[in-house]
């Protein structure tokens, strides 16, 4: 490769080679060694982290944009294509939606008249936070979210984010104009759940594919295809009762679940603030365990499922 | 010869555009574009671009500043501080020591050493992530990125071309 005179990689030449000797060895052993300050969750690196992405985060919204109205238009011209058939099934959902309006109009009154009788202390209303999703490549082998929502808009670490259709994750990480939301698919991802039909208590853990599995089941809980999965509260850090699935696919005791949300349509999230403090401590700057692996007592029984 | 500073930058401005280019692929590979199943398997453009370059202009991709990049896209898309810095370190690295045998061959040649070279480094990254979780993950995402990913690299590879033939020359 011919090196015009006068440019300066030849004035830059000895410094080079001398540098290019270490600096080979040297970069491969910052990397290593960046992955296990990772690993660690030094106060130090996280800060780094979530301070780059803060600067970052802008860019990432003006990128996000064009190719969501790209996909967005591909999207449109596709509905246009089979609105009549889209428009028969929303006649016939419709009517059957109109039957279960009915009943749940009958059981809020019946709910609300026995509150009333048992004096029932209801749940903290929740405030919520609506963010873009600008970032949600992981690669193979990760599953999260960044959002154009941080500290600034009192965004904390733990919040649950939900789409329309139920729970995508929770809250792991907040810059100042940026969070990032750990999906329930990650495999970093274990939320204490319970299965709605029968009340068992579970935890739902992620493996990276688009199916989380059930683990963690009583012995004699008998889960069937179809069973709703909903948060159950335990661990204090998600509000129970927030849909997250259904149960698809049952093999040889491994109990999948098909959670409820878009994937594909990851475009705006809310996250929902009950107050919860749980065992998400934001000022200690540990990283909320509940949802980067199960928390466990020191007879290595998990916690958060039971009584404490 | 003596350059005028208009020249210089010029000059500067084509010696940067390899890594900028670089930087601007990391960020994109964190852009959800809202294709079905797309942010499992996103290509790893950054790979593909350490990999040309450090066969045709290894004089214009320092191993730092991959370095940094690779950091940045890290921080990104969310993986391990430090995984993709050293993916790509290695994706470099060997395409340097191994640039002679693509030089001046057809380019099937350098497609084949790209798919040898970087089903070893993703491979490190699986091995990587694996130990990090501390439990072996399902390798299924890892293979169909690989794959998606090596059978991009034509297209991405020929974007390059004439980058590196128009603007850096």
């Amino acid at each position: 490769m011919a090196r015009r005179p006068g440019s300066f990689t030849n004035v830059a030449q000895p410094v080079r080679s001398f540098w290019s000797r270490f600096a080979f060895a040297l970069l491969l052993a910052g990397a290593f060694a960046l992955m296990l300050l990772g690993k660690a969750d030094v106060l130090l690196v996280e800060r780094f982290r979530t301070g780059v992405a803060d600067v970052l985060s802008p860019v990432l919204e003006v990128l996000s944009r064009p190719a969501v109205s790209v996909a967005d238009a591909v999207a449109s011209m596709r509905r246009l294509h089979d609105l009549r058939t889209e428009n028969e099934r929303l006649r016939i959902d419709n009517e059957r939606l109109e039957r279960w309006q009915h009943v749940a109009r009958r059981l809020e009154a019946e709910n609300k008249a026995l509150r009333a009788l048992a004096n029932f202390v209801p749940e903290q209303t929740a405030g919520f936070i609506t963010a873009r999703v600008i970032a949600d490549a992981g690669g193979a082998f990760v599953r999260s979210a960044m959002i154009n929502a941080g500290s600034d808009h009192r965004v904390r670490r733990g919040l649950a984010a939900v789409t329309g259709d139920g729970l995508i994750g929770g809250v792991v990480e907040v810059g100042d104009r940026h969070a990032r939301v750990l999906l329930i698919t990650d495999l970093n991802s274990q939320i204490p759940v319970a299965v709605e039909r029968t009340r068992d208590p579970a935890v739902l853990a992620g493996d990276n594919t688009r199916l989380p599995r059930l683990v963690y089941l009583p012995q004699n809980a008998q889960v069937i295809l179809g069973d709703r999965v909903v948060t159950s509260g335990h661990g204090g850090v998600f509000p129970p009762g927030l849909p997250i699935g259904i149960v698809t696919s049952i093999v040889d005791g491994a109990i999948k679940v098909t959670p409820y949300a878009d994937w594909n349509r990851l475009e705006y999230v809310r996250l929902l603030d009950y107050g919860l403090d749980g065992v998400v401590k934001p000022s200690s700057g540990t990283p909320p365990f509940s949802l980067m692996g199960p928390e466990r007592s020191q007879s290595g029984r998990l916690l958060g499922l039971g009584p404490r | 010869m003596r350059l005028t500073a208009t020249q210089r930058a010029d000059l500067w401005l084509r010696q940067a555009t390899p890594i900028a280019l670089t930087v601007l692929l990391a960020v994109l590979s964190a852009v959800p574009i809202g294709m079905p199943g797309y942010s499992a398997v996103v290509p790893g453009y950054t790979a593909m671009a350490a990999f040309y370059w450090a066969v045709f202009r290894p004089d214009l991709q320092p191993p730092f500043s991959l370095f940094v990049v690779g950091v940045l896209q890290d921080i990104l898309v969310a993986t391990p501080l430090g995984m993709t810095a050293l993916s790509l370190m290695v994706v470099h690295g060997l395409a340097v020591s191994q640039r002679r045998a693509f030089l001046g061959k057809p380019f099937a040649l350098a497609w084949l050493g790209f798919v040898l070279i970087h089903a070893l480094s993703a491979f490190g990254v699986w091995l990587l992530v694996s130990i990090l979780a501390l439990q072996p993950v399902g390798p299924e995402p890892a293979v169909f990125q690989y794959l998606v990913t090596v059978t991009l690299f034509p297209v991405v590879a020929w974007m390059f071309v004439r980058i590196h033939r128009y603007v850096v020359r």
